[in-house]
């Protein structure tokens, strides 16, 4: 029940051919970011998105509201862009972000001169820090490494990367504007060599949808480079994979970053009731072909482990792996290239939005903005710095208390959403995706990461008539195979040992497999 | 610490674990039976699933590579294991059906069928022949069972929804137990005036003698009346191992339940004993003999770690298939996966191989290459390896 005011977001659009002044392409947070700066500006616009919000890198990141500090060094233009953003959403997005501080831990054999520049470039970009004994950082975070040398609090915090989208659609939608997720582009139209609209595939009806429009915006991350050449031109960039694990136990309140030049591992985040540490950085040529390597996750958890020992001893229940959508750049080291953005002019009716992070997505949006109020010759103002995003005091947020308080008849046991909630998310947010419902009632996020109760909704779902059973079958085959590409990487322990589980309930049980 | 002396120790709850303590039991030895814990086959069908990949499950035994458990039985003793077995169910009061040289079919929840060799005898009308009509009962609120899945695939087939006043499969067949709820059940059924051949429901008839109240049900409305297994917790696979149970007590194996091994005495080549962790005083169970049956991962006789595989009572060698990466392959419903052959490997007599023990004995899901989920045999060589493995223990002992 946390999300019920979105319903009308998801309602269908008459006819096939819509005219607008934009289009957006991406419902990351970037393509969102836009849209609400848009709405704002009363600028007419359209948003598309191929799968849900938060499909790709956002959805697919740690969840760090950045305080800029993991930059300080290697890339002070970002830090500054990132404290600056962080106090920003810190006062907008209040719902989105949970302001846990963030240690920099200095292990034994990590640098002090590192330790030194880091201090100094950090006052200059202006973010505040305090340097702290190791048993003053052990009060903070009892689980932390006892023989850490010292650690320093900076401002990170934890975000809902998934909230932000939805909120900032929210003031898209309500302003006017029109948002269409599971939407893919498969053509742009253009005329006389100019970006003259979109043509869309609803993923659900199979209809196809042309929205004219006058300016075209790419805010599609990683995919970039195909929609700019779909429209003529091109945007290179660097793509980086990242992969993260997610830990059964939030084992510290406050993000734990390694105080040592950006590397591998160096990061763990608490959100909600997980952890999730990360990241790698290995160079890749096909967003849509990135797999997580059992490797990775070992390197990670290696890592964490000399953070929060813990980590090493506790249940992972998955692995994932984004795209970074990097700036293109000499360095061959994708962790020196910058974190930084930039907008390409295409001349063409097409503006992309390239590089950039979450953390910095408002700034994005607005600058992105910026250049297309410009084209069009209005003068109009950011304002989404200054008002705070719509429809967040409906949120519950994730109080325990809140979500036990008449629950009935429960569907997901690890996340506690019962029935009531299943069919109000299939109902009235008329959703048609599966994954719809896990991202708005956190359904299947816990330890058996869907394993029983995704078959459950399902069945729920094929019972309000929303699918056929054969149709809610195959849903559930894809998701099978889908959840175990996240779970395999990490499969040992007690993970494991659910997994042949649930392997007996749908191989055995139910006899799903393929005959060999 | 207390001490108490036996001919065998049988160290897991298990179908195996039982299967060894009972042929153990009836050789005349003293026997007893150590288990953590009630077993993980009450989270199954209940079922004795041979080998269901090929419609004669022992022709498709033959064509196994020769290290695989059923090949160390061989077909005679797999035969006569079942047949033991078959014998064991009808003394507990819980007849079970079925033939090793064919295999049967079950409906599944999602209405596909499956194959199996033995069944409870209230899944015996599930095999129907094709063009005959049937009746899904459902109950209101049932968690994991939609008769929807069944009727869309199942042509010519209808269901209904009986309210039982509780939503869950242990509660709805608790609830069948008691001879005034199956009165009313039978009159609103017989209210329905039900035309089709047969008649199908979530297995709820009752948790102790599902057999007479399905007769109850068929003579009073004319109709073969057959159970389909649920999802866990499964009634079927707690009615096995509870009766398995009490066949256990009635037959005089000595059980030590809820009570996990803390270490094992060994002296050269002959394991002594085993201490029980007791909330009271650590208990000694001293044996002539060992028979290790604790299971695979799920079970706990196996635990995977980041990049090797325990044995968790004895730590015996455990024979791994490659590095973890290798553990899994990428499609979640090929099955096939290399951590399935993971496990204690065994010579002729079922003693694992690279130990010096002479007196210990292993048997069910913990042998190596086993293939459980690929090649649905988990009951199946659980009642061959247990009883093999204890005949072979036996012939020790004597």
């Amino acid at each position: 029940m946390v999300v019920t005011f979105f319903h009308d977001m998801f309602h269908e659009e008459s006819g096939y051919m819509i005219k607008t002044d934009v289009v957006i392409i991406g419902g990351g947070a970037t393509g969102c970011g836009i849209a609400r700066d848009l709405a704002l500006r009363g600028v007419h616009h359209y948003l598309v998105e191929k799968g849900d919000f938060a499909n790709g890198a956002t959805g697919a990141c740690h969840g760090l509201l950045h305080s800029g500090a993991r930059y300080a060094v290697t890339d002070p233009e970002a830090a500054r862009e990132c404290i600056g953003e962080n106090a920003i959403l810190r006062r907008i997005a209040r719902k989105c972000v949970e302001t846990t501080g963030g240690l920099f831990v200095r292990l034994p054999g990590d640098s002090k001169r590192y330790r030194d520049t880091f201090l100094s470039n950090c006052e200059e970009a202006g973010i505040s820090t305090e340097v702290l004994s190791a048993s003053r950082a052990l009060d903070l975070v009892p689980e932390l490494n006892p023989s850490i040398e010292e650690a320093v609090v900076v401002p990170d915090c934890s975000i809902d990367p998934f909230r932000l989208c939805m909120l900032n659609a929210f003031t898209s939608r309500h302003k006017g504007g029109g948002i269409l997720i599971h939407h893919k582009v498969i053509d742009i139209v253009r005329e006389r060599g100019r970006c003259t609209g979109v043509k869309v595939l609803d993923r659900f009806t199979s209809q196809i949808k042309e929205i004219r429009a006058k300016i075209i915006i790419n805010a599609t991350g990683a995919w970039g480079d195909t929609l700019a050449r779909m429209g003529g031109s091109d945007a290179p960039m660097t793509l980086s994979k990242g992969s993260l694990i997610i830990s059964n136990h939030r084992l510290t309140n406050m993000v734990i970053n390694r105080l040592r030049p950006p590397s591998d591992g160096d990061i763990i985040v608490p959100n909600e009731a997980v952890c999730l540490a990360g990241t790698t950085s290995i160079p890749v040529d096909d967003p849509d072909a990135v797999e997580v390597d059992p490797r990775e996750v070992d390197l990670v958890a290696t890592q964490a482990e000399q953070m929060l020992p813990r980590f090493g001893t506790t249940r992972l229940i998955r692995a994932y792996t984004g795209v970074r959508p990097l700036l293109k750049a000499e360095a061959s080291d994708s962790r020196s290239i910058s974190r930084g953005f930039k907008i390409i002019d295409h001349k063409n009716g097409m503006f992309s939005i390239l590089g950039g992070k979450l953390s910095t997505y408002r700034l994005m949006a607005e600058k992105t903005v910026d250049a297309v109020v410009k084209e069009f010759g209005i003068k109009a103002h950011c304002k989404t710095a200054d008002i705070p995003l719509d429809g967040q005091d409906e949120l519950s947020g994730y109080p325990l208390s809140k979500r036990l308080k008449g629950i009935d008849n429960i569907v997901c046991e690890c996340e506690l959403v019962d029935r009531a909630q299943v069919e109000n998310a299939i109902n009235s947010l008329g959703i048609q995706y599966i994954g719809d419902i896990q991202h708005r009632t956190r359904l299947g996020m816990g330890p058996c990461q869907g394993g029983f109760c995704t078959y459950r909704a399902l069945g729920i779902m094929q019972e309000t008539g929303r699918l056929t059973p054969d149709e809610s079958i195959e849903i559930l085959k894809h998701f099978l195979q889908r959840r175990f590409r996240g779970i395999r990487p990490a499969l040992w322990g007690d993970q494991l040992r659910e997994e042949q589980l649930v392997e007996s309930i749908y191989l055995g049980i139910l006899n799903m497999g393929q005959r060999a | 610490m207390s001490a108490y002396g036996y001919d065998a120790v049988v160290i897991g709850g298990g179908v195996s674990g039982i299967m060894a303590s009972l042929t153990l039991a009836s050789g005349g030895f003293k026997t007893a039976l150590v288990s953590r814990g009630d077993p993980v086959c009450c989270l199954s069908t209940g079922c004795i699933d041979v080998f269901s990949h090929s419609d004669e499950p022992l022709s498709g035994i033959r064509a196994l590579l020769p290290d695989h458990p059923y090949s160390l039985v061989g077909e005679k003793g797999i035969k006569d294991a079942l047949s033991f077995f078959l014998e064991i169910m009808a003394e507990a009061g819980l007849p079970y059906e079925g033939d090793p040289g064919r295999n049967r079919k079950i409906l599944t929840p999602i209405g596909s069928t499956k194959n199996t060799c033995l069944v409870p005898r209230t899944m015996a009308h599930a095999d129907m022949p094709p063009g005959e009509y049937l009746h899904v009962i459902s109950f209101q609120g049932i968690k994991d069972f939609f008769p929807s899945y069944i009727t869309s695939r199942q042509r010519n087939s209808t269901y209904s929804v009986y309210d039982a006043g509780v939503p869950t499969t242990l509660g709805i067949a608790a609830r069948f137990d008691d001879a005034s709820f199956l009165d009313a059940f039978i009159t609103w059924l017989r209210g329905l005036e039900i035309p089709h051949d047969r008649v199908a429901l979530p297995a709820v008839l009752g948790t102790i003698d599902p057999a007479s109240v399905m007769e109850k049900i068929s003579r009073a409305i004319g109709r073969k009346v057959f159970e389909i297994p649920t999802l866990p917790p499964s009634v079927p696979g707690l009615r096995l191992f509870r009766a398995l149970k009490r066949v256990l007590q009635s037959r005089g194996v000595h059980l030590y339940w809820g009570k996990g091994v803390t270490s094992v005495e060994c002296q050269g080549r002959t394991v002594e004993a085993v201490t029980l962790a007791t909330t009271g005083r650590a208990k000694r169970v001293q044996g002539k003999a060992f028979v290790l049956a604790t299971g695979s991962f799920v079970s706990g006789g196996l635990f995977a770690g980041r990049d090797s595989v325990r044995e968790t009572v004895f730590d015996l060698p455990v024979a791994v298939p490659g590095e973890r990466k290798d553990w899994f392959n990428t499609d979640f419903f090929s099955g096939a996966h290399g951590i399935e052959r993971a496990g204690v490997r065994v010579d002729g007599s079922f003693r694992p191989v690279e130990t010096d023990l002479d007196n210990l004995f292993a048997c069910g899901s913990i042998l190596a290459e086993c293939e459980i989920m690929s090649l649905q045999c988990g009951h199946g060589l659980a009642v061959a390896t247990g009883v093999a493995a204890a005949k072979s223990c036996a012939q020790g002992l004597s």
